[in-house]
């Protein structure tokens, strides 16, 4: 019989403790794989709703835009970039995008709030929040269409409905103050109140006239992505695809700072949860494990007189400790399984806790918690489980191989 | 001074001027004291005296499962203080056969898999392991009870299996630690037909610590400790016995 078989058949000579071992090692792969799924989606859907808003996940822009956002710094043939980027087999969508900041004013009152001039043909409604949050009317159908798209709060602020004037004020890439008017043609209703009371969607061609653009002018081209962890990686490639001397090619972690701190920040936090109740499990297995070789301290006597190296002893010990995450693990699969397949697929709604407004940073969040558990955070669950387990056993193991055999004979 | 027994087959085992010395905080307590002897090829020896004799310490040294504080002790020539962990665990493993008094077996091993234990130790084919476990389990008694667990077996069997482990690996010699101490008187007589068998036999050496006379009876050697020295080394036979010392 080799150890590993051995290992194995030591692991069930106290059933009950095994198993409540190996549970509590399961809850912990529970709690992990909840934590993690958890953090994985909402990290996710945070940075692809705010990369579909607004900038891309990547971001082409005139050298120097991120640091002066203002309407003359803009991205010239910015129509070219677009289809030089959306070659590439990473990349989901392009748009060309212009932002900028205006007074809006109806018949009753004035109030400041920023646009984004956005070409419906190039937009994907399925993916932009903005534009899915359409609640009254119906997105313009034409890049120089008169109408435009208002938030909800922004809408009552104004007294405004469907149909009516809204005139918009702002400077051109001249510095010369330029209006426009136009029409309500939509309201969209987030939830961010943010959000809601200051942007207004604007067709692309329609403000390029406004602020005297060019037709393949814009302040960005924002680019979508379908894995926003692969943003350096294609980023690099975007870099070797289009010319840069005058542009830069952004990460969602370069525009968005804020956000990127907020995942770090909350992912930090989640990790040390998560260690804090591994080091609990641990000592769980450690306490196992060291009574189980205390309880044989004769029995490896007997081993070792038979010829079993402490070296072998020690190995023997670990393998249980490893039996015992194998354990774990297979039962945490199989009672996180049913947890994550709900989770997956329907998830948790938590509209009625959270309230109206759905933001976190000034991002918009979705109330409905589910769960994606991307491969590194699964291996690092599965890592962290077979580490601690080892760790806990070395104790027992190194105190197995150094009793020495005559004193465990003594012990009957 | 006592003396050795007759030089007539190679020694086995040998102990030099052997002492072994527990430190109990400033005291030292001598388990034994100054002691030479020989164990020869072929013998059935027992190690006999009262409690605290140093007969289980002796029969440690000579397993190296303990050394010596003072002197040296050699198995076929090998000064077991000085081979390292792993050696000595290999030694063990390759000439030495260990039978205990109680709980000698692993608890979660058939009677096959413990016999089969020592020999995967030394790396024995699959194969060979099999035929030479199967033979012993014969020889001992046991066939048939191949896929039995010690809870599943008397204490007898238990004991059987013991044996058997403690001879397939074909060890020079086999120390038996109060080997009767635990069973019946039938199984008792059994066990010491069994080992007095393999010994005339197989020509396997043997050597006893015990206190049962039984033992003593069928032992063509015994050897006497008191207070770790030796007093008496004498062989006999089912007639008379003959003493050196």
């Amino acid at each position: 019989m080799n150890l590993t078989k051995l290992a194995w058949r030591n692991l069930w000579r106290r059933k009950r403790r095994t198993l409540i071992t190996a549970l509590s090692i399961a809850f912990g792969v529970m709690l992990a794989v909840t934590a993690t799924g958890i953090g994985d989606y909402s990290y996710s859907n945070m940075i692809d709703s705010s990369a579909h808003m607004g900038y891309g996940h990547i971001t082409v822009a005139q050298q120097g835009y991120l640091q002066n956002p203002a309407l003359d710094n803009k991205l010239r043939s910015a129509d070219s970039v677009r289809k030089q980027v959306l070659g590439l087999p990473e990349v989901i969508s392009g748009y060309e995008r212009i932002f900028g900041q205006a007074m809006f004013a109806s018949a009753n009152k004035t109030v400041g709030g920023a646009f984004i001039g956005i070409n419906p043909s190039q937009e994907n409604s399925k993916h932009n929040v903005l534009i899915r949050s359409i609640v009254e009317g119906a997105l313009f159908d034409n890049p120089h269409s008169g109408q435009v798209v208002v938030g909800r709060k922004l809408a009552t602020q104004l007294k405004l409905k469907i149909g009516n004037k809204l005139v918009y004020t702002t400077t051109d890439r001249h510095g010369e103050i330029v209006s426009e008017i136009a029409r309500v043609g939509a309201i969209f209703e987030t939830g961010v109140k943010e959000v809601d009371g200051s942007l207004v969607l604007l067709p692309i061609d329609s403000i390029r006239k406004t602020l005297n653009y060019q037709s393949n002018e814009a302040s960005v081209v924002a680019v979508v992505i379908a894995d926003q962890r692969q943003a350096q990686k294609v980023q690099e490639k975007i870099k070797q695809r289009i010319d840069t001397a005058d542009r830069e090619v952004l990460t969602w972690q370069e525009t968005q700072p804020d956000i990127a701190g907020f995942v770090a920040l909350d992912r930090s936090s989640n990790y040390i949860t998560q260690f804090l109740v591994g080091l609990l499990i641990a000592a769980g297995i450690l306490n196992t494990l060291l009574m189980s070789v205390l309880e044989r301290t004769r029995e490896f006597g007997i081993m070792m007189a038979i010829g079993l190296t402490p070296r072998s002893l020690f190995k023997l010990v670990v393998i249980e400790s490893l039996w015992m995450a194998i354990l774990g693990l297979a039962l945490g699969v199989l009672i996180t399984a049913p947890w994550f397949y709900y989770l997956f697929h329907v998830g948790i709604d938590f509209s009625n806790t959270i309230g109206d407004d759905y933001s976190a940073g000034g991002v918009l969040i979705d109330p409905i918690m589910k769960i994606r558990l991307y491969r590194e955070s699964a291996i690092g669950i599965l890592l962290g489980v077979f580490g601690l387990s080892l760790i806990s056993g070395i104790y027992p193991a190194w105190r197995a191989g150094r009793i020495p055999p005559v004193e465990s004979l003594k012990v009957m | 001074m006592p003396k050795q027994a007759p030089d007539e087959k190679s020694a086995i085992v040998e102990l030099q001027n052997v002492s072994r010395i527990y430190q109990q905080g400033k005291i030292q307590t001598y388990a034994v004291r100054d002691l030479d002897l020989i164990i020869r090829s072929g013998d059935f020896a027992t190690l006999c005296g009262p409690s605290g004799s140093g007969k289980t310490t002796v029969l440690n040294m000579i397993g190296g499962l303990d050394l010596p504080s003072k002197g040296n002790v050699f198995l076929e020539g090998h000064d077991l203080g000085n081979l390292s962990r792993a050696k000595l665990s290999k030694l063990r493993s390759e000439r030495i056969g260990f039978v205990f008094q109680a709980y000698n077996l692993i608890p979660v091993m058939t009677a096959y898999e413990n016999a089969e234990f020592v020999l995967k130790l030394q790396g024995i084919s699959e194969n060979e392991c099999r035929d030479r476990v199967m033979e012993m389990l014969q020889q001992v008694g046991l066939k048939g009870y191949e896929n039995r667990r010690p809870n599943e077996m008397s204490g007898g069997q238990q004991q059987r299996v013991a044996i058997a482990r403690a001879i397939v690996t074909r060890p020079a010699i086999v120390l038996a630690d109060e080997p009767t101490a635990n069973v019946d008187s039938a199984n008792a007589e059994a066990l010491l037909d069994l080992m007095q068998q393999l010994n005339e036999e197989e020509g396997i050496t043997f050597l006893f610590s015990t206190h049962d006379p039984r033992v003593m009876k069928r032992a063509r050697r015994i050897i006497r400790l008191v207070d770790g020295q030796l007093d008496k080394d004498e062989v006999q036979n089912s007639t008379t016995s003959k003493e050196y010392g």
